[in-house]
């Protein structure tokens, strides 16, 4: 039975909505650690996942039998109906204009026709770029994936495309008093071309690491922090972005709830999620088949938007804008972020720095985390430095942050100009992968967390 | 035992011994499902059936890896083949069927009331059980997870081995809204056995937010923090287990290198990787090369004993495996991952160990970014409570702890409110069995 068919038997049944995704992926997944080739992978999979809404109860099924596709559609209706034997609240899909097309995201150079050999060539040689004096140890990953995917709805959307993703991650260690660790992720969403960045930024890792050895444990307790456009771009996705998950605004878990049109930054703040940007993010039609979009979030300070998929605009009465995205096919689609970006504003770096009597200027992510029902953020830097008086003093290890978001967004006092991109892994549950950028921030005041 | 699972993995063995190659086959088959609570209502039902496998070849010497869906064992065998002469030459020898503990791992219940549908029931006693308490409480957001799930696994040295298991896992979070933020708490568990409490999961949570209604002041400086045990294994995870990775001691990446038989944590303090106990999170007969489970003491008496190795490891180390090669799902060769950490000290009664002013704090945000060579870390602590005088207070928001793992393991203190921990990051899971701990060697700050 072809996809059409089976939306056909499911309506029939009389749900109230259907739609199935079918995807394959192939992957390669090479790992390069202290110049030995410790992983060298490769394989494909296939499988689907039927989601149907009976009433106002879902029934999600995934599977990796695609000749059982009826079966899967059959165990969906059933558990769409137990569902709805719980279920008081009303539910809906919001309506979407409704498309029929092929899109393949291009691969100026398609990885599939690179041999493996090559693959591990290119790896060991950016490894003889690392072979330095203070780098005790390296790890060198590639990875690349082409995930083909077919999306129909009881609505009459039937696309089908094929995104091809690629990344390669730098992570050296080396050792003064302690045990430091430097690594960047590059890449993003195209063919083996993108290869060429991760030469760009062995430099960066390379700094980065002999500079944290060099490094004091920072200090503890409020002051200012300018972040670097990667650290800014983690901080727009943690701190902000998840609160603007139309998800997490509608079940009541969101510090943004009902500020549609209200001011939570200062008014030079804009940030945006563009899934059709050229990013590590990126997709041409949500995992619902609704086409992508830019989504400006925060307008010159106000809230303008929330990312959204169908069902959540529904509840919401807003206009559903590509959100919603799925690990692979056993899972369904939750509302996500793509590629999220603080637009630069008119300062230079030198600015910002007069401007702070004691701080941090912090760069790179570790990673963060949030709490988007009471707006509370955590996130790390890689690296930093400490800032007194208007000058860079020296540098600084294991430098963390915390703070309110709201509170946070209205501190933003100095914005440059020049954009810059980190790609990374969101997990919610779910793992997708993300761009987040900006350009140097000033807040004037944050939590920094030392063990001074 | 699934027939198409083992028909499978048969016939993948016997591509590989047709071409007379060694190496392993690894199936696994999981059906997995799940219910999720929004706004204090059961949302919807999801299932999955997944299955795979995962092959690896050692072609003269070399050793390649490739994963297939069923139906597709030739070209699976063939990829992992092809792969198998760029990779690295190891002698790796594959090993023979020898006895394996037997732990529980597998309760036929949670079988057969998974297929009748029982696990939206389950949702709604754990929904009910958060609503009770009080009127403005509502489980906002959660889940329960109802799994089932098979491994089999041949080599070419005629080994054979099955697997069933059990798992039922559920969390929600408890939410007050308020007019400009809201305050939430949350709670989960775990089991291999249908012996949760599901209303109790809920109340559970529903009483951790009604005790953050009243805040009090952050206290500052140098003092003591007791977590409780979910925050404790997310830190423990994240700062000790890279440091007893086999590979990272051989590497020089890891605190622990060149300390076994010192003394690293307080004496009192035991931490071993058992997967023999019976339904522990992470038991099992064996590991996913074929290795028999065995109880690994990593630390005795606070004195550092032994390290964790897969089979490639061993090789390279010049040691043997101890059982700890995990795969994370059939796309992935082994690696060296803790089984089923079990900590134990000296079994304090949770209340003696809170301080006359310190911090008790429940969950941890950005354990993730801890930094795994050193084991420096810098969390915020939430929700978190001040404690005075023995007594639990109100709510302390934005606390930042910071400090040293490994070290803070020298003068920590634990309770016995054992729990069995179990949380999953990307292809990895944690799976623990802990109490409550105290640091006593940690820095508060906040606002």
């Amino acid at each position: 039975m072809s996809l059409k068919d089976i939306i056909d038997y499911v309506k029939d049944e009389g749900a109230t909505y259907c739609d199935i995704r079918k995807e394959r992926w192939d992957t390669t997944n090479l790992t390069l650690k202290d110049g030995e080739m410790e992983k060298i992978t490769s394989g494909s999979e296939e499988g689907a996942m039927v989601r149907v809404l009976y009433d106002d109860g879902w029934g999600n099924v995934g599977t990796s039998d695609l000749s059982e596709l009826k079966k899967a559609a059959d165990r969906a209706i059933n558990m769409a109906k137990k569902s709805n034997e719980y279920k008081e609240e009303k539910t809906g899909m919001a309506k979407v204009e409704t498309h029929e097309k092929a899109i393949n995201m291009p691969m100026e150079e398609d990885f599939l026709d690179i041999s493996t050999e090559e693959k591990v060539s290119f790896l060991k040689d950016l490894e003889k770029h690392l072979d330095k004096k203070f780098v005790r140890s390296t790890e060198l990953r590639y990875i690349d994936r082409l995930v083909n995917k077919e999306i129909a709805t009881s609505d009459g959307t039937h696309v089908k495309m094929k995104i091809p993703r690629i990344v390669t991650y730098l992570i050296i260690t080396g050792k003064s008093d302690t045990i430091q660790r430097a690594s960047e992720g590059i890449g993003g969403t195209g063919g083996y071309e993108l290869t060429e960045r991760a030469y760009e930024k062995k430099d960066v890792v390379l700094e980065r690491l002999e500079t944290l050895l060099e490094a004091d444990t920072p200090p503890s307790g409020k002051m200012s922090l300018i972040m670097d456009p990667h650290l800014t771009g983690v901080f727009s996705h943690e701190a902000f972005g998840h609160a603007a998950e139309s998800d997490l605004v509608s079940t009541g878990n969101s510090c943004l709830e009902g500020k549609i049109g209200e001011k939570v930054a200062s008014d030079i703040v804009t940030i945006r999620d563009d899934p059709t940007m050229d990013g590590y993010g990126s997709f041409p039609f949500d995992d619902e088949g609704t086409k992508s979009r830019n989504r400006t979030l925060v307008k010159d300070g106000t809230l303008n938007d929330f990312i959204l998929d169908r069902e959540n605009a529904w509840k919401l009465d807003m206009e559903p804008n590509g959100g919603a995205r799925a690990e692979d096919f056993r899972v369904k689609p939750l509302v996500r972020m793509s590629n999220t970006i603080m637009e630069p504003g008119d300062m230079e770096f030198d600015e910002l720095v007069e401007e702070v009597d004691k701080g941090v200027y912090a760069k790179s992510s570790g990673g963060g985390q949030v709490n988007t029902g009471e707006g509370t953020f955590q996130f790390n830097a890689q690296e930093a430095y400490l800032i007194e008086d208007g000058e860079i003093v020296k540098p600084l290890r294991d430098v963390s942050f915390n703070g309110f978001t709201l509170q946070t967004l209205q501190n933003i006092t100095g914005i440059t100009k020049e954009l810059d991109t980190g790609i990374g892994h969101c997990g919610k549950g779910q793992t997708a992968a993300v761009t987040d950028g900006g350009a140097n921030v000033l807040i004037s005041e944050v939590t920094v967390g030392g063990r001074e | 035992m699934n027939g198409k699972l083992v028909e499978s993995v048969k016939e993948a063995l016997e591509l590989l011994d047709k071409k007379k190659l060694e190496g392993d086959v690894f199936g696994i088959k999981e059906r997995n499902i799940s219910y999720s609570i929004e706004k204090g209502e059961l949302a919807e039902s999801s299932e999955y059936e997944d299955l795979g496998l995962g092959i690896r070849i050692i072609k003269e010497g070399k050793v390649g890896f490739g994963y297939c869906t069923p139906g597709k064992e030739e070209k699976g065998v063939r990829r992992a083949e092809e792969l198998s002469t760029i990779s690295q030459e190891l002698d790796l020898e594959l090993p023979e069927e020898k006895d394996t503990p037997d732990p529980d791992i597998y309760d036929k219940d949670i079988e057969e009331r998974s297929s009748e549908g029982e696990g939206a029931e389950f949702t709604q006693q754990v929904i009910n059980g958060a609503k009770e308490l009080k009127e403005d409480i509502i489980p906002t957001r959660g889940s329960l997870s109802i799994g089932i799930g098979y491994k089999v696994l041949g080599n070419t040295n005629d080994l054979f081995l099955k697997q069933k298991s059990t798992a039922v896992s559920t969390g929600v979070l408890a939410t007050i809204p308020g007019d400009e933020t809201s305050i939430n708490a949350s709670e989960s568990r775990f089991s291999r056995k249908m012996d949760l409490d599901f209303t109790d999961i809920g109340k559970t949570a529903a009483e951790k937010v009604d005790s953050l209604r009243e805040a009090s002041e952050l206290p500052k400086g140098e003092i003591p923090v007791v977590m409780n045990p979910d925050a404790f294994g997310m830190l423990m995870w994240f700062g000790i287990i890279p440091a007893i990775n086999g590979e990272n001691i051989r590497k020089g990446k890891s605190v622990y290198e060149g300390r076994k038989g010192e003394k690293v944590a307080s004496k009192e303090l035991l931490m071993k990787d058992d997967p023999t106990m019976d339904w522990g999170v992470g038991s099992g007969p064996f590991d996913d090369e074929g290795v028999p489970s065995r109880e690994i003491p990593i630390i005795e008496d606070g004195t550092l004993k032994h390290f964790i190795y897969d089979l490639k490891e061993a090789v390279k180390s010049d040691t043997e495996s101890t059982g700890n090669g995990l795969r994370g799902g059939f796309k992935n060769p082994p690696e060296i991952s803790d089984r089923n950490i079990v900590l134990r000290g000296e079994g304090e009664n949770k209340k003696n160990l809170l301080p006359d002013k310190g911090i008790l704090v429940d969950g941890v945000m950005g354990a993730h970014t801890l930094n795994p060579a050193s084991g420096d870390f810098s969390v915020v602590g939430t929700p978190a409570w001040l404690v005075e005088d023995g007594e639990i207070k109100g709510k302390v928001e934005g606390a930042m702890i910071s400090g040293n793992l490994p070290e803070t393991l020298e003068s920590i203190e634990l309770a016995d409110d054992y729990k069995k921990s179990y949380a999953s990051i990307g292809s990895r899971e944690i799976k623990m069995d802990l109490p409550s701990a105290r640091f006593n060697d940690v820095t508060v700050s906040g606002k």
